[in-house]
């Protein structure tokens, strides 16, 4: 299975350290960022395969961030996926026109993580 | 692959930090919100705080406090989204809510599991005000936390291929036309979005992240670096030693740069360790809410000095002692409304507490404005409970009355309160308080509130401390416990020394202080007697040549400690002693002198009650001190000096920070002004007898040194040069203006001598206008008939 670099982005460390530590159990480099402003920061320098976001998250929020992200044309074709505890589809289709490739509803499983994961990153 | 056991216990650590982080931000910004002074960010942050709890906890298996935290995030985001506002009752019931989480987080914490408490009934107050009291509120109640419970995650452009999700919630996705299908990359955005973009690239732009430049540490890991700093200062202090008799220029070059790199290193471990105190003051806005909430008071808090930073083990210590006076001072010292409102003050009450450092200690202070303590309800009370005669009682001053209220058993409150009548009184508070080597005091004016004082220091790991030699032995005694140093020549202490029921006792300055002998407490080798060379003594018997007493204060009484040899004062480490020690309370630790060797840190308090100078012997000294000089009140401790010829004068001993003796030779120039080199800092010098009428031009001869009176203020110092230091006297003194002016405050007799008080500020202003700076006057008054 090939390595692939992923990045988390969430506000709440204890939810970046479990998803950090499921991806890697899975064999993937991760890296973390605390809001959308720091990913961002971040991604301008490093290109990753998979961007995991949280959406509500002080600075800048996870729609936003997929936005922008889209703008910038070297994450124009790489999948963003939301994690997020609003599942109304008012937000999903909010997600869906800032560009966003696919959501995952809080709380969810590590099964399910690396299910989309492998999933949207087709290994 | 499931989270491991070890992984799991872990992340639910990290979850209970940032979730009691989060939740104090909850209360603060609610508090906000309550005083109506919340922007649409402030409903945000408290959204973002519950939203995350819910996240965290439902993915690491806590059902109880996810379900909890989804009802009310569903009634934040309603009141998020504008469609319900906020009234006060709902701000209660949110705050109760957050206790409740609160509580569970605390329970997981404690045993492992969420608790079994019931919180049906809150949470059904929280779903009534969402859909009860809003009746354009859309959001439907949901009791569950997603209704789309089955489906829990899904690609936007490849449904299909996810079994789990149901087609009704896929249609109701808006197709994207121009949305090419693909699954490892996604589509390209709408051109139109990137305008968007940048407007959102600008806006976050104000906000910088904080894990940017903070990053967590683990406190054990602080703990061994401050460990490890401690012993390279004692390496160091070993290394230095050598250099003094070190010729290789190499060799000294190399362990002075070791010196200063050290001393930084220290400072820079300790500031990692330090907090600001506003981390514990944080609560304080919900306690003073809720507890002015539950009286029926309206109380205004304000803090100052927030940023005031403190070792991590310090605040830990006082976060207890200070939420009770807070408490206290609401419940017993601020008046309900109606009655202030009758006393001619606003009805809000005003609550203030200051931090600040002082001379290398942390004050602070818990003021409030309301009626003051009741003295004579004080000593009633005091008296009823037995814990004073009422001759005693008739007797005390003022303050020393206050000081009753932090007795063991002691409580005023006419009826037990839910507020701050639960058994722990204040004497629990100054007993905390003074185990981290503070102090409390309570000042109180009747009418216009009180004001409780604090005194800790910054650090309890590296501790000034005077050390002694007893018995050839050495001793470090803490500075904190010090109050001063006689030394009696050998003619004297056979007066001087008195006994009393057959107790050693000394009188100072007419108060009878109890002895203890260092060597017989600690039961020293006799035989290993410090040799018999003059200054040294046999504190035993008829043939001492001098006695060196050490006054000590200990639970707010004084002693005197006789040693062999005083040394000097030190910055020492602090280390624990090991498990078989603990039961001998004589010691507080061990630290490790620059010569390598061991010596011992008394534990003043212990040694006192193990010589048993402090127990009965208060009413005696206090009836003494009472008898000789009437009220006990108006009695200031005055230094007692002369500027030549005749000009007796005397200052306030609490504005004078140090004494000291230079030689002439030591004088040097800067400018106009004569300087002395002090501490490794330049001390400006001036010599009173320039300043002061009576005595103009008379200091100037003399011996080769000069006697020195050391004045600080605001960090700054300055030396006051007089003629020579006389007596330190403790007298109620009557001051007459008449003779004010040039330098002079006013005339007094004291020890049956005209003298006349020195106006420090007017002197150091003359001679210096920019020393109090802004600050002019700052320095404290003499009381003044």
């Amino acid at each position: 299975m090939p390595i692939k670099t992923i990045i988390t982005v969430d506000d709440a460390a204890t939810m970046r350290k479990m998803i950090s530590f499921t991806l890697k159990g899975a064999g993937h480099d991760v890296i973390e960022a605390g809001d959308g402003v720091e990913a961002l920061k971040t991604l301008q320098m490093r290109q990753v395969d998979l961007v995991l976001t949280d959406v509500n998250m002080p600075n800048m929020d996870g729609i936003t961030l997929t936005r922008s992200l889209r703008a910038l044309p070297q994450f124009a074709h790489t999948p963003i996926v939301l994690l997020t505890t609003e599942s109304s589809p008012e937000k999903k289709a909010e997600g869906k026109a800032a560009g966003a490739t696919g959501w995952i509803v809080k709380p969810f499983q590590q099964e399910q993580l690396l299910a989309v994961v492998s999933k949207v990153l087709g290994i | 692959m499931p989270l491991n056991d070890e992984l799991q216990q872990q992340l639910i650590k990290d979850l209970l930090i940032e979730s009691t982080e989060g939740l104090d931000r909850f209360d603060r910004e609610m508090l906000v919100l309550e005083k109506g002074q919340g922007t649409p960010e402030t409903l945000n942050v408290i959204f973002r705080v519950i939203h995350t709890i819910k996240g965290t906890a439902g993915c690491l298996g806590l059902p109880k406090i996810e379900s909890v935290a989804h009802v009310g995030e569903n009634l934040l985001d309603t009141l998020r989204g504008g469609k319900l506002t906020t009234t006060p009752e709902m701000i209660t019931t949110l705050l109760a809510y957050a206790d409740a989480l609160r509580a569970m987080l605390n329970n997981l914490e404690n045993t492992g599991n969420e608790g079994s408490a019931d919180y049906s009934i809150l949470l059904q107050q929280l779903q009534d005000f969402q859909t009860g009291k809003s009746p354009s509120s859309s959001a439907a109640p949901a009791p569950a936390p997603a209704p789309a419970a089955k489906q829990t995650w899904g690609l936007f452009d490849d449904e299909s291929a996810v079994p789990a999700v149901p087609v009704a919630v896929v249609a109701s996705i808006p197709p994207a036309p121009d949305a090419p299908p693909s699954t490892p990359s996604a589509p390209p955005p709408p051109p139109v979005l990137v305008e968007n973009a940048g407007v959102e690239k600008e806006g976050a732009a104000r906000g910088h992240s904080v894990s940017d430049s903070a990053i967590r540490v683990d406190v054990g890991q602080l703990d061994k670096l401050m460990n490890l700093v401690g012993e390279l200062v004692l390496a160091r202090n070993q290394i230095v030693q050598f250099t003094n008799q070190a010729q290789d220029a190499t060799f000294i070059n190399a362990s002075q740069r070791l010196n200063n790199i050290t001393t930084e290193l220290q400072e820079g471990v300790m500031k990692t360790r330090m907090q600001p105190i506003g981390n514990i003051w944080a609560k304080f806005p919900r306690v003073v809410r809720d507890v002015s909430l539950e009286l029926g008071k309206s109380v205004q808090l304000v803090m100052e000095g927030k940023e005031t930073d403190l070792d991590r083990t310090i605040i830990e210590a006082i976060k207890d002692p200070l939420t009770h006076i807070v408490r206290n001072a609401i419940d017993h010292g601020i008046e309900m409304p109606d009655a202030r409102r009758a006393a001619g003050k606003p009805e809000e009450g005003v609550l203030i507490l200051r931090a600040f450092h002082e001379g290398g200690q942390v004050n602070i202070e818990i003021m409030d404005d309301g009626h003051g303590i009741n003295v004579a309800r004080v000593k009633q009370k005091a008296v009823e409970k037995g814990l004073v005669t009422p001759e005693n009682a008739a007797r005390m001053s003022d303050r020393e009355s206050f000081n009753l209220i932090f007795l063991p058993g002691f409580s005023t409150a006419e009826k037990i309160t839910n507020v701050s009548g639960r058994g722990v009184g204040m004497d629990v508070v100054k007993t905390n308080i003074e185990k981290i080597g503070g102090s409390v005091d309570v000042h109180s004016e009747a009418g216009h509130g009180s004001t409780i004082k604090i005194k800790i220091p910054l650090t309890l790991a590296i501790i000034p401390a005077l050390i002694v030699t007893s018995r050839s032995e050495r001793f470090a005694i803490p500075q904190v416990s010090l109050l001063e140093l006689v030394r009696l020549e050998a003619d004297q202490a056979k007066k001087g020394i008195e006994m009393l029921y057959g107790a050693p006792v000394y009188r100072l300055r007419g108060q009878l202080l109890p002895l203890a002998y260092l060597n017989k407490e600690l039961a020293l080798d006799p035989s290993a007697s410090a040799p018999a060379a003059p200054g040294t003594t046999d504190a035993r018997g008829s043939e001492a040549a001098a006695v060196n007493i050490v006054i000590l204060q200990a639970d707010g009484r004084q002693f005197g400690l006789v040693v062999d040899e005083i040394n000097d004062t030190e910055e020492i480490v602090v280390k624990p002693l090991a498990k078989q020690f603990k039961g001998i309370n004589c010691f507080a630790g061990a630290t490790i002198m620059g010569d390598g060797k061991v010596a011992l840190i008394l534990d003043v308090l212990g040694l006192a009650q193990h010589a048993n100078v402090i127990n009965e012997v208060r009413d005696r000294s206090l009836t003494d001190k009472v008898k000789t000089d009437g009220r006990a009140s108006d009695r200031q401790t005055l230094l007692l000096f002369d500027v030549g010829a005749g000009g007796r004068m005397a200052i306030p001993l609490s504005m004078v920070a140090r004494l000291e003796e230079f030689p002439r030779s030591q004088v040097e120039r800067s400018g106009s002004q004569e300087v002395v080199q002090y501490r490794g800092q330049i001390l400006p010098l001036i010599r009173v007898a320039d300043y002061v009428r009576a005595a103009a031009g008379a200091d100037s001869q003399g011996g080769d040194l000069m006697q020195v009176v050391v004045y600080s203020e605001q960090g700054r110092s300055v030396g006051l040069v007089v003629g020579s230091i006389n007596d330190i006297v403790e007298e109620s003194v009557t001051v007459k203006r008449d003779a004010a002016g040039d330098g002079i405050l006013g005339s007094a007799v004291i020890q049956n001598k005209v003298t006349d008080l020195l106006d420090v500020a007017a002197v150091i202003r003359s001679a210096d206008p920019s020393f109090y700076r802004a600050e002019a006057g700052a320095a404290p008054d003499l009381k003044v008939a």
